[in-house]
């Protein structure tokens, strides 16, 4: 991208000085920038996005709406600058955070103790985010809040799973288990819906940018804690139930009032069933031939383990009800 | 007869190189590719000799979401078991470390 439409989108004299593509999602791509604005060294990272895009993720204008929303509430995230077009595809540009936010390399730093204070800091955060309510009228892509989030949110997984056609009984069997025992709707927040170690920005233990606002929505707020403490994210800490880092109650501590513990079980079948819709969409992708990358075909093999992990929750949310 | 080495062993052997061999070579920015490459023959190789539970996949699919059986029935410990079959099945081809 060159100076001129990065000057113009920006509304100052910008020169770009280097650029970096960063390692990053099969969805986007993100360039490290550093600029020159005004005369004043900048870093900055610009996101647009890949050739084959999700019809379930956000447009980058939208994202960046979310960024600002966000951002306002306290959030730790990177400073949304401006957004603009190329080549006909939006692009956003937001200020560099540091830190690191790979899942294994954040697993290793953290040691199978955990880090309480870490996962505190990720609780605050969750709860800067659902501090952001419906109605917005800054945010009117994300639509009307569901009547019955945990019903909507069976019926967009069999959604999903009829679009993609391939049967998949496990996965039937953990959306019938979300239909008997659905809580009593909560009023709606704003949730991230992709809260996890691996999408936190994370600089000598606190955490610098929430990282990946394309699945956001209106729902149950604990959606989002189930998603964090879910067993597919804690990856090598499987002990560590906040996400792999921490133990839940320090999670739990840092997110604060009006957390429901017995609605946890009930989040976490669900973040594992769509986990689950999502890497088998992934590994659909590979077959359709869209994208030949060996990462999508692998994640489609991650379905059966989490199948493994759907039967034991469904396990645990049924005992008791027989 | 085919001439052997054959598929599996073949198989075997290609990953046996990525891992023993070319991954020591790699810059460090292409190890995840590699082991990539050596987690999907290995998969392959698996997959040769897999069982695949006799269940008619799509009516067990269909009947679970218009009418799936009360837990404490016997039709919910009957699936459950059929569930169960299947999952390992799948999973002692792609993810044999979560069994």
């Amino acid at each position: 991208m060159d100076d001129a439409t990065l000057s113009e989108a920006a509304g100052a004299p910008v020169r770009v000085l280097s650029r970096a593509l960063l390692s990053g999602g099969a969805i986007q791509q993100n360039w490290l920038l550093e600029v020159e604005r005004g005369g004043a060294r900048e870093d900055w990272v610009l996101r647009t996005d890949n050739a084959a895009t999700l019809a379930v993720s956000l447009t980058r204008p939208q994202e960046f709406a979310l960024l600002r929303a966000a951002y306002s509430a306290g959030v730790p995230v990177p400073e949304p600058l401006f957004e603009g077009k190329h080549d006909g595809k939006p692009f956003l540009v937001m200020r560099r955070v540091r830190g690191t936010a790979n899942a294994i390399a954040l697993g290793k730093q953290v040691g199978p103790g955990g880090d309480a204070a870490l996962v505190r800091e990720c609780g605050k955060a969750l709860r800067r985010i659902h501090a952001i309510a419906p109605p917005r009228h800054d945010l009117p892509f994300l639509g009307e809040p569901p009547a019955d989030p945990a019903l909507a949110f069976v019926a967009a997984m069999e959604q999903r799973l009829d679009d993609a056609g391939t049967p998949r009984p496990v996965l039937e069997w953990g959306l019938a288990a979300m239909r008997r025992h659905a809580a009593p709707p909560l009023p709606p927040v704003l949730l991230h819906r992709d809260f996890r170690n691996g999408n936190l920005m994370v600089e000598e233990g606190r955490v610098t940018g929430v990282l990946d606002w394309e699945f956001c929505g209106w729902g149950d707020p604990h959606e989002d804690l189930g998603w964090f403490c879910a067993p597919c994210w804690r990856f090598a800490h499987q002990h560590l139930e906040a996400g792999g880092l921490g133990p839940r109650e320090a999670f739990l501590e840092g997110y604060g009032t009006g957390v429901d513990v017995a609605r946890l079980p009930y989040w976490e079948l669900a973040a594992t069933i769509r986990w689950a819709v999502i890497a088998a969409d992934q590994g659909a992708r590979f077959l359709s031939g869209v994208e030949r990358s060996l990462e999508l075909a692998l994640t489609g093999h991650i379905v059966p383990a989490l199948e493994m992990d759907i039967l034991k929750q469904v396990e645990g949310l049924d005992a008791g009800t027989a | 007869m085919l001439e052997r080495p054959d598929a599996g062993e073949l198989i075997e052997a290609a990953r046996e190189t990525v891992l023993n061999s070319l991954l020591a070579a790699l810059p460090r920015e292409k190890h995840y590719e590699a082991r990539m490459v050596a987690n999907a023959l290995a998969i392959a190789g698996r997959s040769l000799n897999a069982a695949v539970p006799a269940h008619d996949i799509a009516r067990l699919a269909s009947t679970l979401r218009h009418n799936s059986p009360a837990p404490g029935s016997a039709a919910y410990a009957e699936t459950r078991a059929a569930l169960d079959e299947i999952a390992r099945a799948r999973c002692a081809v792609s993810a044999p470390k979560a069994l």
